[in-house]
């Protein structure tokens, strides 16, 4: 097709018509993408339109559906397991996505230097994130055991006479859970803060300086704002990821002691694949969905309207 | 283009709905003779560390030349869900084991298990213990191959240090008393006087299957006794906190094995893992078997159990092969083979008893023995389609009484109150 070309031709060749052309970047740009797009087709995006119908069926995955309309969503006003679920989920987000946010960017403005030893830090941080899930988990477990744990050795060492049980409490196993995702998750959302530090121009700082502002106010006037839409994508994905929460609270109080740990993700999982309930389940994804997607439509809009003042 | 869309998504739901084979005809177990040829495939967990299975294998493939069983493993942990997974997707495992009466009966409920009943009423079967838990309105599904049951395990080395004789018949008083006596410290490490695993059955099925207490009932008065010996102990420290064992994510084996705890009323199937644990040198625990504690004023020796089963898979393509393995297992040739790696089969008889205690290494005192033939073994928790949703609910409001996050009396209220409002309503 295509032809080499030795020494400058004379003239140009005629060019192909425009359609075909046209047609022909189509095709290539479908071929890059196909393999990549059959796998997310099949197992995500037709699975995902499944339990979109599924939601107003009654399934067992064995027996032939039934249509039942909005049965599964009146069953859900009064279910006191998606209350709960939705109650937790909702104290999960609240406290994941701010302090995240502060440990992430705090990290980042703290090792965003030209100082020896920073890289390793920066690796160090970055580390747990791609420490294995489960592993972190029975670790903080261990961490915060209730009479033999170092977090409570500390905490009395230090003057607290009745230290929080944690995961063997309702009241501290969720800020345990919590605890142990910011740490985990931070090294991420800093690495995404550093590169984001990295774009604002030090003429900034120098100019505000000979101003004679101080390290808050320049902080406050400078790195914040110029920082918002690093911010922006930071807590839109905190928020996805907050509220599609599952596998470290599986593995570190299965929802426990009691329901004080249950969030939405786990019911959707455990009426779906235990109780063999997959209309009931798909049915809370889909109100699962629905949240998530309306927090991050307000979210971009938000971020539309600041942007435009 | 709305048009488009609405199309476009009608199709990709059908799509998928074909795709999870669902809504279509299912084959009829047998339907299609031997599709499957003489391999025969079977789910266990934990292969490596569950001689049984092998144990059954290799004799059902003796009995039986040209036959080929082929396990397919699952982690014990997973093995609920992987299953229901499995089955759900069409998964078409000739024999599927039934790791407990709650899963066969979600399974059986489903129609995903062929029926059985010929099997179950043949001759043989009346010496098959636990066979009752499988009867679903008259029809069996699965055929049990081992009877488990609750019982005392303690360490012969603790006991005879304090001067307490063997625990032959205890009491639930007497058993507190001498679990407070047996904890100690020995070099810097503690050593309780008895392990409650997590486990809500450890509580609740023993106090079931004593007061005669029904677990689907939505009333749970009859928990309240079981739970003051069980918080007493806690809060003596005679026994490791709830939340502690929870937060360490405790192995029973683990604290036996390392001489952490005196006594720990578990599972019969725990004496094969001792039995290998001290074959392989991992410990050197001298250990012995008492029947578990009674109620005052109760007669004979009540104590929980679950036996452990066998189903033909309703999408076999090799069931008269499953069926016949089904059979075998729970049969005279079965219960041999899993004797001999300490595994209590569900049939029962004085001979294979007798060949039970011949493995190396079990304990051979009278009290061992005794405790081998309970008076009366209730299932750990009846069969129905509320079992799944009241275990939840009961497993939820166990721990929050154990993490002292709730009274007894509160947390059996609510119990009471959950169960008849969120399942019998």
């Amino acid at each position: 097709m295509a032809h080499v070309l030795t020494k400058p031709a004379p003239t140009a060749p005629p060019a192909p018509p425009r359609r075909s052309r046209r047609r022909r970047d189509i095709l290539v740009g479908w071929s890059f993408i196909l393999p990549n797009f059959v796998g997310f087709a099949l197992f995500t995006l037709v699975p995902m339109l499944a339990a979109f119908a599924l939601a107003f069926l009654e399934w067992d995955s064995y027996s032939a559906p039934e249509w039942v309309g909005l049965d599964n969503f009146a069953k859900l006003i009064d279910d006191e397991n998606f209350h709960v679920a939705l109650r937790n989920t909702l104290f999960y987000a609240a406290g994941h996505i701010p302090l995240t946010l502060v440990a992430a960017l705090g990290l980042a403005m703290a090792l965003n230097r030209k100082l020896r030893g920073v890289p390793f830090f920066r690796t160090a941080a970055f580390f747990p994130y791609i420490t294995s899930l489960v592993a972190v988990a029975v670790v903080w477990n261990m961490l915060f055991n209730p009479t033999a744990g170092p977090v409570n050795q500390v905490l009395e060492a230090i003057g607290v006479s009745d230290p929080p049980r944690w995961v063997a409490s309702t009241d501290w196993a969720m800020p345990a859970v919590i605890i142990t995702s910011v740490w985990r998750d931070m090294g991420y959302y800093m690495v995404l803060y550093l590169a984001g530090l990295q774009t604002i121009p030090k003429e900034y700082y120098e100019a505000a300086r000979v101003d004679g502002a101080n390290a808050w106010q320049r902080f406050w006037s400078i790195t914040v704002p110029c920082l918002r839409p690093t911010t922006f994508f930071v807590v839109v994905m905190l928020t996805i990821q907050s509220f599609k929460v599952l596998d470290l609270i599986v593995v570190m109080t299965d929802g426990g002691p009691g329901r004080s740990t249950l969030v939405l993700a786990q019911l959707v999982y455990r009426e779906g694949i235990t109780e063999g309930q997959f209309g009931y389940s798909s049915a809370i994804a889909l109100v699962l969905f629905v949240i998530v997607l309306t927090v991050t439509v307000v979210q971009f809009r938000i971020n539309e309207r600041r942007s435009a003042s | 283009m709305r048009r488009h869309l609405a199309k476009a998504m009608a199709a990709a739901a059908a799509l998928s709905l074909a795709v999870t084979a669902c809504g279509s005809s299912e084959p009829e177990a047998g339907a299609s003779g031997d599709g499957g040829g003489s391999t025969l495939t079977v789910t266990v967990w934990n292969l490596a560390k569950t001689p049984e299975f092998k144990a059954l294998f290799d004799a059902f493939e003796q009995a039986n030349p040209g036959v080929k069983v082929q396990p397919v493993d699952i982690l014990a942990d997973d093995y609920a869900e992987k299953v229901t997974t499995m089955l759900a997707g069409g998964d078409k495992t000739d024999v599927i084991t039934m790791k407990n009466v709650t899963d066969y009966s979600r399974y059986s409920s489903r129609g995903q298990l062929a029926e059985i009943t010929d099997l179950a009423k043949s001759g043989d079967t009346a010496n098959l213990a636990g066979l009752d838990a499988f009867n679903v309105a008259e029809k069996y599904y699965a055929l049990p191959y081992r009877q488990d049951f609750w019982l005392l395990y303690y360490n012969k080395k603790y006991f005879e240090q304090a001067g307490v004789k063997a625990p032959e018949a205890l009491t639930w008083d007497e058993y507190g008393k001498i679990a407070q006596q047996l904890t100690k410290s020995e070099g810097g490490k503690k050593v309780y006087g008895t392990y409650h695993h997590t486990w809500r059955s450890v509580v609740q099925a023993i106090a079931a299957a004593q007061t005669g207490g029904d677990q689907l009932s939505g009333d749970y008065s009859f928990f309240n006794d079981q739970y003051a010996v069980a918080l007493g102990l806690q809060k003596a420290g005679a026994a490791i906190d709830f939340g502690t064992a929870m937060a360490q994510k405790s192995d029973y084996r683990t604290m036996f094995e390392t001489g952490a705890t005196a006594m720990m009323p578990m599972g019969t199937w725990y004496i094969s893992g001792i039995l290998e644990a001290k074959k392989a040198g991992k410990t050197d625990v001298d250990w012995a078997l008492a029947p578990m504690p009674q109620r005052p004023g109760g007669s004979g020796v009540t104590t929980f159990g679950s036996p452990t089963a066998f189903a033909v898979n309703k999408r076999s393509e090799n069931a008269d092969l499953a069926k016949k393995f089904v059979q075998f297992a729970a049969g005279k040739a079965g219960a041999e083979a899993i004797s001999k790696v300490g595994v209590v089969p569900a049939l029962q008889s004085p001979e294979i008893t007798e060949a039970y205690f011949k493995n190396e290494g079990m304990p051979t005192d009278e009290v061992s023995k005794k405790a081998f033939a309970p008076d009366k073994v209730n299932l750990e928790m009846p069969v129905s389609e509320n079992t799944s949703d009241i275990d939840t609910i009961l497993k939820e409001e166990h721990e929050l009484i154990m993490v002292g996050d709730k009274a007894p009396a509160d947390g059996i209220r609510s119990m009471n109150e959950r169960v008849k409002s969120e399942v019998l309503n």
